[in-house]
Order: structure tokens, then sequence, then C-alpha cells
């Protein structure tokens, strides 16, 4: 960037305190006119503080300033004043009314101009024209009838996305400067990898047009591969402003949790040991858990699948891989009998369940455990305690005789809480006062208090920092292990599943098609697998797998 | 240049945890008067009343009459609770289920002489019917409990025209009077003890056992429930019949405590029941819906309208009471809220 020309926005010594907590420290950030900025840092780092100081929901503490275009803008910006200097903002909810057509979301800032304008009619005719003009520009291509519900997430993303682009443009042309900012607050952390990918054509397409970017995000290979420079926050401070060319993956983590190395290990024991606590000792008495059992599923099909069967030994944790549509997205959930299955059993040692029957409140009582990738819908009760979210599943335990002994629920969540270090640890607070990685945390406590007999995982590290991500892998192979307890992990995530997984298996199309172990295990190795399975139709019908075939086809 | 800062870490995050440890009991502390304001306005109510109007507002026959007088509306906002906690917002029927069985018991007992007490069940089983029909519709078809049952509710209240003829019906049986109005004990009459023991029903359920629990996750989320392997649709049902049989009970307590029951007997209970229970949402455990804050709230308003009756107020004046009470109790909360975080910010 050249030293001459003012960058679009800047922020000088930001500070802001929550109490007696300091969220921002002095934080100084530059984005220069049509750069990309990534912004990465563990939940709680302050980057959502930041972002919120520029929105104008939070009051910095005095003495911090803000320039765009090399003009000062005094602090603290009024809400909604932020549209005004060319910032437009794009939250991980995105925002979209659901119900709407895309054209109506894509029109909606256009709408909410008060005065005379919000009684002239609207021609629908011209605004669809317009509309279609703007799509094109950011070479996305979409339905404008089509209700936004409909579409998939990534093109809910898009239109996001071109909707505050084009917000900027109208900014820019009415205005006369140059800058403008669009600040992406982590809207890919519900988007599957690949097509998260699809996302960075779109995000260069606007800063072509003019834009800068400010991208957080907790995916660093997102960051990385988009992003021109990388300013790492911690404990509220700036520790790092790099290229991201320059920086490793590795030396950019290391910046982000800081070099003290976490006691994972540790932790990660002490909660396995919660798991043994947890059981009441009729619990423990019953021979049908602990011992480890196998796990076999056989001829799963329905839904996306085809014909789909694997086994997972006691104690293994099996990685199951796959692109969008493969059918992998859908298998813990076909298992724990909350997605339809037509056919396909399922064997937990001994005893045989047909999954076409399966229901979730069957699945519960015979211990299987589904921990669900939309926490905040399908996982945890936002508004419940925290500590009644985490007893939830051993409740009936504790109901003896007439009388709810609700202290030692309280008393077994603050033990999970402890061990599985969810931070703050205040066992009585609303859960949706705990930041994604915590809330995480506790939904993996919740399950693994019930004592499974199988884990199934979807995306159980989605919107999770580094630090807590790696306290998750800890904690689930700590319990896979002390309980022989089989764990199917599900994500889009490879090096994931590289890291964390025994063995892995690939699906495409409802159909296995590789099976990696051992050496062959890695991020690049499981991508080429998924990917080489795309192939045209008809070149040959895939024979239904065995096991052993699987094995051939990895080599 | 990033050593100094790792080490510093561990002790950063230690401090933040005191912090929010420390930072606890002033929450607490807020909590807590919300929690109990209503209480706190409920004593400054009867104290001022008792100042203004002492030889009347403090006397047995008036506290007799607040707390029999209301028991009906008691009884049935215990029947409005339990749909509502699970998340089925409005059950409008019950009303009608009210109205229902007092005029099947009224009709059977009065015109068709079928012993009390069989009429009685009669009326319950009648209320029970109208139950069903809602687990049918909204249960079994998913559709919106506020549609369903406003249909439910006109369809009933054309079934009570429909038995009754257009007319009052009465006078039900004496014995059935005496032993829910006209008896007493401690100078109250019965049907307050037959309400408070529905109430320790449902409150024992509610709050002191792994099935109340479970009906207030169904209500906060039913996806986290279903997922956590509750019987969602089950518990719905069992909520909605429930809450059609107490209605049909609190239908009974009506024909006995009114002797005749008139046509649209139910219809004008439906609403301060539910203005009770949203009402006492802001009390003992704010924001959630809960049998101890309806009981409250239930009397509050009961004591707040028999105040200002004694007074030689207009009935209307206690409608605009009722209505002012409900939307001041669940705005008051949030005022303050407001006010404490911006003095907070300029400090």
């Amino acid at each position: 960037m050249s030293a001459s020309a003012p960058p679009a926005v800047e922020l000088r010594d930001i500070s802001k305190d929550f109490g007696s907590n300091r969220a921002l420290d002095s934080v100084d950030l530059r984005i220069g006119h049509g750069e990309v900025v990534g912004l990465v840092g563990q939940n709680g780092s302050g980057k959502s503080t930041l972002v919120k100081v520029l929105a104008g929901v939070h009051e910095p503490e005095p003495g911090g300033h803000l320039f765009v275009s090399g003009e000062e803008v005094p602090l603290p910006l009024a809400p909604g004043q932020a549209s005004q200097i060319g910032l437009s903002f794009v939250y991980q909810n995105l925002a979209l009314a659901p119900g709407l057509t895309v054209l109506e979301n894509l029109t909606l800032g256009q709408r909410i101009a008060g005065g005379a304008r919000a009684w002239s009619p609207i021609n629908w005719h011209a605004e669809k024209r317009s509309a279609a003009v703007v799509l094109d520009r950011y070479g996305v291509r979409l339905n404008l009838d089509q209700r936004t519900g409909e579409l998939a997430p990534v093109d809910q993303a898009r239109l996001a996305i071109v909707r505050a682009a084009e917000d900027l443009r109208r900014y820019r042309t009415q205005s006369g400067y140059k800058h403008s900012v669009l600040v992406l607050d982590e809207p890919t952390v519900f988007l599957p990898e690949e097509e998260v990918e699809h996302l960075f054509d779109l995000i260069r397409t606007v800063t072509a047009e003019g834009a800068a970017v400010l991208f957080i995000s907790h995916d660093l290979v997102a960051v990385r591969s988009i992003t021109d420079r990388v300013v790492v926050l911690r404990d509220g401070k700036v520790v790092g402003d790099v290229p991201a060319d320059e920086i490793e993956e590795q030396s950019l983590v290391e910046l982000i949790v800081g070099a003290a190395a976490r006691p994972s290990d540790s932790v990660a024991a002490e909660a396995a040991r919660v798991v043994e606590v947890a059981g009441t000792p009729a619990g423990a008495a019953d021979a049908g858990g602990a011992g480890g059992e196998n796990v076999v599923v056989e001829h799963l099909a329905g839904g996306r699948l085809e014909d789909l069967s694997f086994e997972i030994g006691a104690g293994e944790i099996l990685g199951v891989a796959g692109l969008i549509g493969s059918g992998a997205e859908d298998l813990p959930y076909q298992l724990f009998g909350a997605a339809p299955v037509d056919s396909g059993t399922l064997r937990l040692g001994n005893q045989t369940l047909n999954v076409a029957g399966l229901r979730p409140q069957r699945s519960v009582r015979e211990r299987i455990a589904l921990v669900p990738a939309d926490r905040q819908l399908l996982g945890l009760s936002e508004q419940l305690a925290l500590w009644e979210n985490i007893v939830m599943l051993v409740e009936d335990e504790h109901y003896r005789g007439g009388v709810f002994h609700r202290g030692e629920l309280v008393a077994l969540a603050r033990e999970a809480i402890a061990r599985f270090a969810i931070r703050p640890p205040d066992a009585h607070a609303a859960t949706k006062t705990f930041s994604g990685g915590n809330q995480q945390k506790a939904l993996l406590a919740k399950w693994l208090l019930a004592r499974p007999r199988l884990l199934l995982l979807h995306e159980p590290t989605q919107g999770v920092d580094v630090g807590a991500r790696q306290d998750i892998y800890g904690f689930v192979k700590a319990a896979a292990a002390l309980n022989e307890m089989a764990v199917l992990w599900v994500t889009t995530d490879f090096g994931e599943l590289a890291e964390v997984c025994d063995r892995v298996i690939v699906l495409s199309e409802g159909r296995p098609v590789s099976t990696l172990t051992g050496e062959e295990l890695s991020d690049d190795a499981i991508t080429a697998a998924a990917l080489r399975q795309i192939r045209p139709a008809g070149l040959g019908q895939q024979e239904p797998a065995g096991l052993g075939q699987q094995e051939e086809d990895a080599r | 240049m990033s050593a100094p800062h790792g080490a510093a870490a561990p002790t950063d995050t230690e401090r933040k945890q005191e912090q929010a440890e420390q930072a606890r009991p002033s929450a607490v502390k807020r909590l807590g008067l919300q929690r109990y304001a209503i209480l706190i306005v409920f004593a400054a109510m009867i104290v001022s009343f008792g100042i203004a109007i002492p030889s009347t507002f403090l006397s047995i026959g008036n506290l007799s009459n607040i707390l029999g007088g209301q028991a009906v509306l008691f009884i049935l906002v215990m029947a409005v609770m339990l749909p509502t906690v699970m998340g089925d917002f409005v059950d409008l029927s019950l009303g009608s289920s009210l109205g229902l069985s007092a005029m099947t018991l009224a009709v059977l007992n009065v015109q068709h002489h079928m012993p009390v007490f069989l009429a009685c069940l009669a009326g319950i089983g009648a209320a029970l019917v109208v139950g069903l029909i809602n687990v049918f519709f909204v249960v079994y078809f998913d559709n919106d409990p506020f549609i369903v049952t406003l249909g439910t509710m006109t369809i009933v209240q054309g079934v009570i025209y429909i038995i009754c003829g257009n007319n009052d019906v009465g006078i039900v049986s004496g014995n059935l009077s005496n032993w829910v109005f006209n008896n007493n004990f401690l100078s109250i009459p019965l049907e307050f003890y037959y309400g408070l023991a529905i109430f320790l029903v449902v409150w024992y359920m509610l709050s002191f056992t792994p099935v109340g629990q479970r009906a207030l996750v169904i209500g906060q989320s039913r996806e986290v429930a279903r997922l956590s392997g509750v019987r969602v649709n089950r518990a719905r049902s069992w909520a909605f019949i429930l809450a059609a049989g107490i209605a049909g009970i609190a239908g009974v307590a009506y024909a006995a405590t009114n002797g005749t029951v008139d046509p649209t007997a139910g219809s004008a209970l439906i609403l301060p029941a539910y203005a009770a229970v949203f009402l006492g949402t802001t009390a003992i455990r704010p924001g959630r819906i809960n049998a101890l804050g309806s009981l409250v709230a239930v009397y509050f308003l009961a004591t707040g309208t028999a105040g200002l009756e004694l007074l030689g107020t207009q009935s209307y004046i206690q409608q605009i009471f009722y209505g002012a009470a409900l939307v001041a109790a669940v705005t008051i909360p949030k005022v303050n809220r407001e006010r404490i975080f911006k003095r907070k910010r300029a400090a």
C-alpha cells in the first residue's frame, strides 16, 4: 500500500472495558483501499467487540480515533451511522428474511428510508430489471422470485454479500468518496469448506469494484487464501499483523493461541473422568455399556444414502468424509433416528436395531448420543441455565421417591463445567451468554454424561476457536479410549478428520468409495479421495462395496 | 514477540474468572428485585387499601370473597399454564371448555335429573373431548394452536347454545353448591382449597419433577428436546388433554358457585386467565411460565379488583386495572435494566 494515500479506514488506540474487564486494549487497525484484511483470534479475543465498535453498538473508551479516507470521524458512532461513512456489515446470521423473495431481500436496504420515499409506489418491474443487472455485475446467478429460505446456504451468503456490496457502491457514487469497507463477520461458519471457496470469487469482485474487505473468521485456511494481510487479536491486543502469503498456518495458530502450551492432554483426561463420575452406581452395574462394544452398520439406505455398511470398533474414532450431497452430512441424524431411513440395521454389541424404525427417544434409551452441528437450534436450549442443559439427559436418575434432587444435578453440572474447562464457570448463567466454544463443550458434556455407547458427532468444532477445538479433540479422544466408546465423526473439515480419526471412510453419492487409515490419513488424501470419485454419470455402476473392497479402493 | 503475551495469558484468564464470579452478586440482586416486584407491589396495595377502607377491606368477609370468589379463575389459570409452558402459546378453547362443562352439568342435572355426581363427570368428560379434538388438529396435524383453538372455541360456543337452547340453566343441585361454595373451612369456601390442591399438583409436576423440566425444554426449544429423546408430541398432547380436564373442573366449580349457568360463562374468563399466566412470568422465576408466579398473579389481580370494588369504582375501572397491570408488569423490569445499563456506560 502506498504511503501517500490515506487508508480507507484507520482505527487508532481503540480500547473498550466491560466493567473491570478490558476487552480491547489500544487496538490499531488500518485497511487500505481495495485491500482484504483478515481478523483472527480466539473467542473472547475482542474481534466481535471491535466489529461492534465499528457498527456503533459499543462505545469505545475515550482516546480512540477513527479516520475514513484520512478524515477523522468522532467516536462513538451512533447506531446506523456506519452506513453513512461507508461501512457495511454481513454477520453470521446474514440478516436475510427467509420468507421473502431474493428480490425483496436484495432491495430491503432501500425500503428503510423514511419520509416521503416510504410512501412512493414501488415499481417491481423496474426493481427486478435493475436487480438482475446488480446480480450480473457480481457474477451471481439467482432466481429473483425464489423464496430466500429455499436457497442453498452458500447462495444465501452470496445474496447477503451482494446486498452489502451494493449498498457500498451506492454510497460511493452518492457521496463521491472513494473508500468503503465491507465487514464480513464470520459469514462462512455454517458453510461447508468447498462452498467457502465459491465465495472467494465474489469477494474478489467486490474488491475489484473498489471496496475494501475486513474478513473475520475462525477458518484459517479461508483467511490465508483470501486475505492480503492478517491481523491477530489476543486478549484484546493486536499480537500480529502479517502478510497472508508469508505466514505458515502453524505460526498463525501459535499467534492466536499464545506460546504458552495449553495443557490439553491433562484437561482431556480430567474430562474423561467426568464420564465415570456421572454414572450412578445403578448405571455402572448395568453391564450393557462400559465393556466396549463394536458398532456395525449394515446396508443403510435412505435419503442420499444408497447402500452403506461399516464397522466401528470399541474405542475407535471413525471419520466420515464427503462433499455436500455425498450423504455424509445426514448420516449422524439417520443413525440417531432423526432423519428418514428406508432400511438398514445398527448392531451395538449383540443388540440389533432396525434403523428405519428408530426414533430419537429410543436412541437416547439405547445410549446413542448425537452432537448436532446446529447447536443453537438443535443442541442446546439457549434460554435455560447452563446446568439445566448439561444434566438434561440424566435428570431421571436424580428423581427418587417423588423428590427431585436438584442440588445433585447442579453439583454434577459444576463438576462437568470444571472438568471441561467451560468459561466462565457459572452454572446458573443463561446458556446463550456463553461463547460458541464453551457452548460446544457444554453440549459435549451433556451427551458424555449420559455414558453413550455410540457417539455421533456432526461438525463438532464449527464456529469454535482454535483453543476450544483442541480441547474438544482431547475430550472425545479421552472419552473414547477410557470407555471404549465408538465414535462417528462427520465433518467437511478434512484436516480435522486426519488429526483425530483412526480411520476415515469417504462417501460419494451415497456410497463408500474408499477407506483411509494410519499413514494415508491426511487432509490432502481425503480431499483427493472425495474429489476423485466425482465421475461422469454412466461410467459404470459401483458395486455395493463391502469393507474389504473399500480397503482396496484406498490403495 | 508473542512469548511475553503467552506467559501472561493464564493469569489473565484467571483474573477474568474471578471477575465473573465477583460480578454475580449484583446480577442476583437485580434479578431478586425483579422476582419479588409483584409481591412488593402486592403488599403495598394491601397496605394502601387497608388504610383507605380498613373496615371493609381488612375483613374476613373480603378475604373469603377474594380467595373463594376467584377460585374458578384460579383453577382455569392452572389449565391455561399447561399448553403455554410447552410453547403452544394459546389454547383459546379452554374458556369454552369451562362453559361446556358447566352447561353439560347444569342441563343433565336440572333438565334430565341426573345425579349431580354423574353430571359433574359428564361435564368434565365433555371438556376432555374438546381437548382431544385440539390434540388431533394441533399436534397430530401440526397446525398453529392459535388458529385451531380459535376454531374449536367458536364451535364449542355454538354447541353450548344448542344444548341450552339459548337460555340460562339453573339451579344446580344444592348438594354440589354446598360441597364447593357454601361450606367453609377457616371461613374460606371449600373451592379455594380445591384450587389449591390442583395448584400443588401442577406446581410439583412443573417444578419438582423431570417431567416438568422436560416440559420447559419443549417450550424453550422443541427441536433440542426432540433430539434429546423427549417424546415431544406425546407431552404436548397430555398438556392439551390435562388442561381441558382442569378447565372442566373449573366449569364444575363455576356451576356450583353461580347456581345458574349462562351460555357465555367461560368466554369472559379466558382472557383474565391468560393475563394472570403472563403476569406470572414476571414473578418468582422471571422469564418462565411458573405455577407459583401464576398463583401470585391471580390473587394480585383479584385483590386489586376487590379493593377497587369496595372503593365503589365501576367495573370498567377494574378492567383497566387488569390490562394496565399486565402491560406494566412486563415493561417495568426492562425500563429499569436499560437505565442501569446507560448509567454504567456514562460512568
